[in-house]
């Protein structure tokens, strides 16, 4: 209890910072948010006016206790440009990262483990090379790039996949979902497809480091069949490291999630991110980056408890 | 080989659960299915949200796309750039110029049933001169009273005689609903995202943002009722995704003008049909006469000789673009066009001994311009290597946008590459960029004569007067370079052969999205 105790602290110190951090950070980007609002040619009069709305006309100091005092009440405040609250903003857009992110994440897992544990068995053959190439490979592309390529042929040239969007206009009830899953295969392929090999290429390396214990040697000598000696034995102890990348990943993943939302026109709040830039809308971008970083945060602290869970000695130390 | 079956199986299994095998209703929609488009719903690409639905404050070009189906405007323009009827009838000017009058149509309602009136004109053109917002409200400066003498006439008082008024609101004045806006404390605040009262040929009903804009057919709209049922926006924030699915038939049409080298390729697929749209603005290059030694003219001239203009508009648009004879009096303008102006010679050994006489050696200048524009991207190396030519060093600064808007209009700068998108009355505009003081005199111009010639042109009633004082105005600003026009594109706009009857109109605001060209747009076949 005390353990969860401590991560719990430490994942809302994280959080404070990156509040901290993000709040001066976009006061930092060059150019004017009144400009972005208004056109070029108003009135300095009506500038002023703006700023006053806007609250940008305070010290920097009292906008950032004025947005903390805000915040714990969870207000998000409002979006300079659309004069509506960011929660809604946020709300609207949230779900869909959550599909794409998740599904990405599930996929990625669910094919990299077997297929790391297939890397390790077979070390050295043909087969374990082939699938450290692809991990390698894999890794080092850019989303967008892959993107493209995956919506040309799957999409254009073989006309499997609809290009960009989220769900059919037309679809109602089931049909609904199975249009949303239709929408999702290639935004998801394309996270699977960087992020893949990371998972893989970590999950052959702890587990050929794990075959090479006592314990397993002792397992094989009692006459434990070969399966599972890898997948009751040496598997546990090879998922820790794996666990972490999970953990340490989601970040990764969602920083793909701004490009690939983008390329495949899925309106998550990766998007409303690169949208927001544009327009210097400060209350929208602040919010976007307290919702992710509270992801990263419960993420992590989810990884920990697992930590916990699979080595009884992380709960001790 | 038993657990390379069980591999194979888990593989399959987490792609389906990724894939269904049934595509719902998209699955009809294959490459190269081009079955006749039936006049249900006509889908536009565009690559950004609606940022604001307040038609009076929201100023992208989606938000002016989906805003200007919803609110009339009391003129549209033809395809020479001539004023032509909307929500006017008829237009005039009093005797002295002090008092301009609009007549309206009676025929038009909002969608709760009220009729459009004079009221809801005054009160929109009031809001903008009260709260000061918009591209409206420095148009309007002259203005001093706007008045309902009927439901279907306006008065506008004006402080002095002013012939570019009745262009200016007509053209540039979206008439919101009074009954609805006069509710809101602040109209430049008012949201307007939900409860649509609108009175344009189409009303939106659904918004998922970042998704789609779905837009009905007005059956009693006045002008006529449009023949599409349906107009969907979708968003596609990526261009090269929104030319996959204009080619994959998802959408009909791609609003943003298109980028040179895509509309090259997109020329020879059949399914695609690309109108040839002008612009209404121009490229140019701007100096900052209050810096030595921009200020000298020979300076400005000498660099005015050390441009290829005919290889920037082969070569970086792709023959897309027009050459506007070095005058800001485009050709996309005919009826103020001066024929007698003539472009700038790319000529380096002149440059040269321009300098030479300015008693210039080594000019060492900076340029700024937005990296994320891709025709400026293109062309801003080719200035750099001809003005090389001529012994000129351009350093090149490719800023981020905001950054770059931050620098114009704190006028820090040597030499602004740019464009300007709508100049749509050249004696209002020509104002606004060159007058002593101009809210866009990026180049920080002051010159007297310039200011009276303006002066008298907006004050001419009619065009036939205002043409002799603007075209002085346009010669000196091109022999003084004031303003050093580049070139007018020529924008290219794709749809599918599956639609037609669009009705084209100047600029990339009008396009062939204007609301009188989506109203009747058809099936073709």
């Amino acid at each position: 209890m005390r353990f969860v105790g401590l991560r719990l602290a430490r994942g809302l110190l994280t959080l404070w910072f990156a509040v901290t951090v993000t709040f001066f950070l976009v006061r930092l980007l060059p150019g004017d948010p009144v400009l972005a609002v208004a056109d070029p040619n108003m009135t300095e009069e009506l500038r002023q006016k703006l700023l006053a709305d806007f609250g940008l006309d305070q010290p920097l100091g009292v906008q950032y206790l004025d947005y903390l005092g805000q915040l714990l009440q969870g207000n998000l405040g409002m979006s300079f440009r659309q004069s509506i609250p960011v929660t809604t903003v946020l709300m609207e857009r949230l779900p869909w990262t959550l599909i794409l992110t998740g599904s990405a994440m599930v996929v990625t897992i669910v094919l990299g483990i077997p297929l790391g544990v297939l890397a390790a068995t077979r070390a050295k053959g043909w087969l374990d090379r082939v699938i450290q190439l692809t991990g390698v490979t894999a890794q080092s592309l850019f989303v967008p790039s892959v993107g493209i390529f995956l919506m040309y042929v799957l999409g254009v040239w073989l006309g499997w996949f609809p290009i960009g969007g989220a769900v059919d206009l037309d679809a109602t009830g089931p049909a609904a979902t199975l249009s949303m899953l239709h929408h999702l295969v290639l935004p998801c392929l394309s996270l699977v497809f960087i992020q893949l090999g990371g998972y893989v290429l970590t999950m052959r390396t702890t587990l050929i480091e794990a075959l090479g214990e006592d314990y397993v040697s002792l397992a094989k000598a009692k006459g434990v069949p070969p399966g599972a000696v890898v997948w009751k034995h040496a598997l546990r102890n090879a998922l820790l490291p794996t666990t972490t990348i999970a953990g340490l990943q989601l970040g990764t993943l969602v920083g793909g999630a701004v490009l690939t939302e983008t390329i495949y026109a899925y309106p998550g709040i990766g998007r409303a991110i690169y949208e927001a830039v544009g327009q210097l809308d400060f209350p929208v971008l602040q919010g976007a980056f307290v919702l992710l970083a509270a992801a990263v945060v419960v993420a992590n602290l989810i990884t920990d408890v697992a930590y916990g869970i699979l080595d009884p000695r992380v709960r001790t130390s | 080989m038993r657990r390379a079956t069980l591999f194979a199986a888990l593989l399959a299994a987490a792609l389906t659960a990724c894939s269904p095998s049934v595509p719902g209703q998209s699955g009809s929609q294959a490459s190269g299915s081009q079955a006749p488009a039936s006049a249900d719903r006509l889908t536009i690409g565009t690559t950004a949200d609606v940022v604001n639905f307040n038609p009076l404050v929201g100023n992208s070009r989606t938000d002016s796309w989906v805003t200007n189906l919803m609110y009339p405007h009391l003129t549209q323009m033809d395809s020479a750039g001539k004023r032509v009827p909307y929500l006017a009838t008829e237009w005039s000017y009093s005797e002295d110029g002090k008092t301009a009058t609009v007549k309206l149509r009676d025929d038009m309602k909002w969608s709760d049933g009220k009729p459009v009136s004079a009221d809801d004109v005054v009160f929109s053109v009031t809001a903008v001169q009260k709260e000061k917002f918009g591209v409206v409200a420095g148009l309007i400066t002259a203005l001093d009273k706007a008045e309902a003498v009927s439901p279907t006439e306006v008065r506008f008082n004006l402080t002095r005689p002013d012939g570019t008024f009745l262009d200016n609101v007509g053209f540039w004045l979206p008439v919101v609903p009074k009954h609805v806006f006069e509710k809101a404390p602040s109209v430049q605040k008012f949201a307007n995202d939900a409860n649509w009262v609108s009175a344009g040929p189409f009303k939106l009903t659904k918004v998922e943002r970042g998704q789609r804009y779905i837009m009905e057919r007005v059956d009693d709209f006045g002008p006529g009722a449009p023949t599409v049922k349906e107009i969907v926006f979708r968003v596609f924030p990526d261009v090269n995704t929104e030319v996959l699915a204009l080619r994959n038939g998802e959408i009909d049409l791609i609003g943003n003008v298109l980028p040179p080298a895509t509309a090259t390729e997109l020329k020879s697929d059949p399914n695609v049909k690309l109108e040839q749209i002008p612009s209404l603005g121009w490229a140019h290059l701007q100096y900052n006469t209050k810096r030595k030694p921009l200020d000298d003219v020979r300076v400005r001239q000498a660099l005015a000789h050390a441009v290829d203009y005919e290889a920037i508009r082969n070569i970086a648009l792709k023959g897309f673009a027009k050459s506007s004879n070095s005058s800001v009096l485009t050709p996309s303008l005919p009826d103020y066009a001066d024929p007698a102006s003539k472009e700038y010679v790319f000529d380096p050994e002149l440059s040269k001994k321009l300098l030479a006489e300015a008693g210039q050696s080594n000019l060492s200048l900076s340029m700024i311009y937005d990296q994320a524009d891709p025709n400026i991207a293109r062309w801003a190396p080719m200035v750099r290597d001809s003005a090389k030519k001529a012994g000129i060093t351009i350093k090149l600064q490719g800023l981020e946008r905001n950054t770059y808007l931050d620098k114009t209009l704190k006028r820090d700068f040597d030499i602004y590459a740019g464009s300007w998108a709508v100049m749509d009355n050249p004696p209002a505009n020509l104002g606004l960029a060159f007058k002593t003081d101009g809210f866009i005199n990026y180049a920080q111009v002051s010159d007297p004569k310039l200011d009276d010639l303006i002066d008298q042109a907006q004050r001419a009633l009619t065009q036939e007067e205002a043409k002799a004082p603007i075209q002085e105005a346009a010669r000196i600003i091109r022999d003084q370079v004031y303003d050093n026009v580049l070139y007018v594109e020529t924008f290219n706009i794709a749809h599918s052969t599956k639609w037609t009857g669009f009705r084209p109109m100047p600029s990339e605001l009008l396009s062939i999205l204007n609301p009188l060209s989506l109203a009747s747009a058809k099936p073709a076949g």
